[in-house]
């Protein structure tokens, strides 16, 4: 019997796979290197508009100091409504995948849709809610936006909640139902409580993926200069103002574009530490 | 101690209580179903309701160019002539060089997580490329516009003007001036927009090998290289190309970190550096401003096509994804 | 108390060994083996002697995939897992780091409980191994393939379809499958990691069979959970218990007359 001494075939062999290797690294150095190239422009460009300024002054007329204040307050506005609008939407849509309809024809056509939904991409769903809440009231308005913003939210939320409920051992379920308990208090008291974590966690991520979502609000809430809580009327929001400012040939439209996009960014980072840290402290049991 | 047993008063009067709980358990059941239920075809309503109103909206575009909308390149909202043929070819051209570029670096980094990565690193990268996925692209535009674009004005797109000027056919794809903004450089942006993405998914798909599989190559003396060529990738093959269609996905309908670069011009030209313009760019950069029924109705048509072709990559990408996750579950 | 009996071991194993005159291919010394800071193997010494099978048998848990898997180092592929001491094949001590593995995997073959067929052909199956180490004409290199299924009790079953995929044979075909892998790229010595226990009764017969023939041929080392298995196809039996080798013997030895009470006890069911 011979075993393989080592020859040039061998050799030849190992160099390869050294190649492969370093290939490999590599690629993870030039992935990461994009990352530190764009997060260091960001922060360097952007603190240097940051003042106490952004936070409570208006969005100036080119040329002027202003601040970042009504898209700012626009945003969270927004975002406070898409959530409001689209988490019970998401959530109930969810419960019915994973407990009433589990094994149902619909359940599979939903999920399967709503997984198309979950990439489609959002300038369209802000062409949709032009169409159905724009072209008929002949105005813009915040309620437009934050709608176009909760469709987004939408297959975000029921996709972790659907996820989550599954995950959520079936002893659990009968051990309550074997009390006598019906099948929406099973769900309630034992299922949403056991995947509460998991379930906030997909809102938290859904929220960060509307921070920076500008196409859908371009013709649904459009912008507003001036500071507004006029939810029938166009909104300022932060994504918009970076869009016009960032284009304008105005240096300090552009400075605040920066600024505006280092806050995004920010917060965008944020939700999704505080989601990941939700999400390995709940382990499914 | 005996236990005494209940008066008849008493357990006529539990009865009762009881037979109304009940009936409010069913009433609960029966509202919380409904609920539910409808929450879950509202989804379906929604993607109807999209597409409907796509098609409605368009449908002024295509009572007046019929067929010719797709081969048309004329884009005038003056003499009210629209052509979708530019915004096509910029998004199938954009995504194209994403995916070219995008895909093999993805694959490198999902094999560098799996395989070389040592354990304690594995996170920290894995998280931190993550990071990338979560920047929205409104960032990659603004990024795009004052720091990319200017680099490649001044540093790679002379280069390759240079180095193809005197290659026959190649002359014309890499043709001058450098503009910094145009096809090439929203390709760019794009594939580094898709990196993340295609990664995560090529390492989840990567994680479902049975390591007693990959035990057996190593077993025979496979160098780590021949492991992942003839037995990681080829058992995973299915749900790479999924993952790889869900990138695809994303990059078609892409649109701000797109429109800051594209250039807007309504024009197809050899050069792949040359200003364009994809669809979601056009819509974003237009829209607001467009007037005229059949300037909208136009947009709106650019939208609808959109929407197809993303609605079949996407379909596509989940039925293989689907294939893979039970292959795994078995 | 150890130290005795690790000192009989060997001498057991040594005076049972020169009464045959056997050649000694594999040699431990003094292994230990760590998962992190857990000590899963202690001090571990017995040879393994040319062309013989020899089985390594104990309670769940006690480490015999372990010791097993030191064998061709295909613990290196997990970095908290480490083994310290020697093992010598053919007079190297492969656990140094200048060994090189894959040379070591080429030499010391292993076959799994889990039928692995790559994901290619049956023929691609054990081609791809041969081409790792062997430039050879298309007709040479049919030639071992139809080899080293015939070396797998494979051929007769599979000589009509070797473009089908290695997946679309039953559990005892891969697994055989798997055997004549790991003979086509002529190793010298081949390590069995319970390699019926996923099988049918009749596969495993075949496996056995095979183990029998294979031995003229290659130096064998079979862990198995079936005493019976054991008693019917090795040469020399190992009895392990929480990680040390505690019995080392001809098989007809330790199964009709151990010298321990506790390799007693566990041959004859009374813990398992």
């Amino acid at each position: 019997m011979t075993s393989a001494a080592p020859n040039a075939r061998y050799a030849r062999r190992r160099s390869v796979n050294y190649v492969a290797t370093a290939l490999s690294v590599g690629a993870a150095v030039f992935g990461l290197t994009w990352l530190a190239l764009i997060l260091t422009v960001l922060v360097v460009k952007g603190v240097g508009g940051l003042s106490p300024a952004v936070f409570t002054e208006m969005t100036p007329p080119p040329g002027g100091a202003g601040g970042l204040l009504n898209p700012i307050v626009g945003s969270l506005i927004l975002t406070v409504l898409a959530v409001a609008f689209g988490t019970p939407l998401g959530i109930l849509a969810g419960t019915y995948m994973a407990e009433y309809g589990r094994y149902s024809k619909l359940t599979m056509v939903v999920r399967f849709i709503n997984d198309i939904l979950l990439s489609a991409p959002s300038i369209v769903v802000g062409l949709f809610v032009y169409e159905i809440m724009v072209a008929q009231v002949g105005h813009f308005s915040a309620w437009a936006g934050a709608v176009s913003l909760a469709i987004i939210v939408i297959p975000v939320v029921v996709r972790t909640t659907e996820d989550m409920l599954m995950l959520v051992p079936n002893t659990l379920r009968e051990a309550s139902a074997a009390l006598g308990l019906p099948r929406w208090l099973v769900i309630r008291h034992v299922a949403y409580r056991a995947a509460r974590a998991g379930i906030t966690t997909g809102v938290l991520l859904a929220i960060a993926r509307i921070t920076g979502e500008t196409a859908p609000l371009l013709f649904t809430a459009l912008n507003n200069q001036f500071f507004s809580w006029n939810l029938n009327a166009p909104m300022a929001s932060l994504p918009v103002v970076i869009f016009q400012f960032a284009l304008s040939p105005y240096e300090d439209w552009q400075q605040l574009a920066w600024t505006g996009a280092l806050l995004i960014t920010a917060t965008v980072l944020g939700l999704s530490i505080l989601a990941r840290m939700l999400a390995s402290k709940r382990m499914p049991s | 101690m005996a236990l005494q047993s209940v008066p008849i008063e008493v357990r006529v009067k539990q009865s009762e209580q009881r037979a109304k709980t009940l009936r409010r358990f069913r009433i609960g059941d029966r509202t919380f179903l409904v609920l539910t239920q409808g929450s879950a075809i509202a989804v379906l309503v929604i993607l109807a309701g999209v597409i409907f109103s796509l098609v409605h909206g368009s449908l002024p575009a295509w009572r007046t160019f019929g067929f010719d909308f797709f081969t048309s390149q004329s884009w005038n909202p003056v003499t009210e002539k629209f052509g979708a043929l530019p915004a096509i070819y910029g998004t199938l051209l954009t995504s194209v060089i994403a995916m070219l570029i995008g895909v093999p670096i993805s694959i490198g980094i999902a094999i560098f997580l799996t395989e070389i990565c040592p354990e304690r690193l594995k996170r920290t990268i894995g998280i931190a490329i993550e990071l990338l996925a979560g920047i929205p692209s409104i960032i990659y535009g603004i990024w795009g516009l004052f720091v990319f674009a200017p680099f490649l004005q001044t540093h790679l797109q002379p280069w390759l003007i240079d180095a193809f000027a005197n290659v026959p056919v190649l002359n014309q794809l890499f043709a001058g001036p450098p503009y910094g903004i145009g096809l090439l450089t929203a390709g760019l942006i794009l594939a580094i927009m898709v990196l993340p993405f295609i990664t995560s998914i090529t390492r989840e798909v990567f994680d479902t090998v049975p390591p007693v599989l990959k035990e057996a190559a190593y077993g025979i003396g496979c160098t780590r290289w021949e492991v992942v060529r003839r037995v990681v990738i080829p058992f995973t093959r299915v749900g790479i190309i999924g993952g790889v269609m869900l990138g695809l996905g994303r990059a078609l309908g892409e649109t701000m970190a797109v429109t800051f670069v594209i250039g807007n011009a309504h024009r197809i030209v050899p050069s792949i550096m040359a200003p364009g313009t994809t669809i979601s760019a056009s819509i974003a950069n237009e829209f607001t401003e467009a007037t005229g029924d059949l300037y909208t109705a136009s947009l709106i048509a650019l939208g609808l096509i959109l929407f197809f072709i993303t609605f079949v990559v996407l379909a596509i990408a989940r039925l293989m994804l689907m294939r893979i996750a039970r292959k795994a579950g078995n | 108390m150890s130290l005795a009996i690790h000192t009989d071991v060997k001498e057991q194993a040594i005076a049972a060994a020169t009464a045959e005159k056997l050649e000694e291919k594999v040699a431990v010394r003094r292994l230990d083996f760590y998962y992190g800071d857990y000590r899963a193997l202690a001090d571990n010494n017995f040879n393994l002697y040319k062309n013989t099978v020899t089985a390594f048998i104990g309670p769940s848990g006690c480490g015999k995939s372990t010791l097993l898997r030191i064998l061709n180092r295909i613990y290196d592929l997990y970095p908290n897992q480490r083994a310290e001491g020697e093992v010598l094949i053919d007079g190297e001590n492969i656990l140094s780091p200048s060994q090189d593995v894959n040379l070591l995997r080429a030499k010391v073959g292993m076959v799994f409980q889990k039928p692995t067929p790559f994901p290619m052909t049956i023929y691609e199956n054990i081609a791809f191994g041969i081409r790792l180490y062997e430039q050879l004409s298309k007709a040479e290199l049919d030639a071992r393939v139809e080899d080293s299924l015939r070396r797998g009790a494979l051929w007769e079953e599979v000589k009509d379809k070797l473009d089908a995929s290695g997946l679309s044979l039953s559990g005892g075909q891969q697994q055989r499958l798997c055997i004549a892998r790991t003979v086509a790229i002529r190793p010298e010595v081949i390590l069995l990691d319970e390699p019926c226990s996923a099988l049918d009764p009749i596969s495993t017969a075949k496996i056995e069979e095979l183990i029998d023939v294979l031995k003229r041929d290659y130096t064998i080392a079979i862990v198995t959970h079936n005493m019976q298995q054991a008693a019917r196809t090795s040469d020399y039996t190992a009895f392990m218990y929480l990680g040390e080798l505690v019995e080392f013997d001809n098989t007809t030895q330790i199964f009709t007359n151990p010298r321990l009470e506790r390799t007693q006890d566990y041959i004859t069911g009374r813990f398992g």
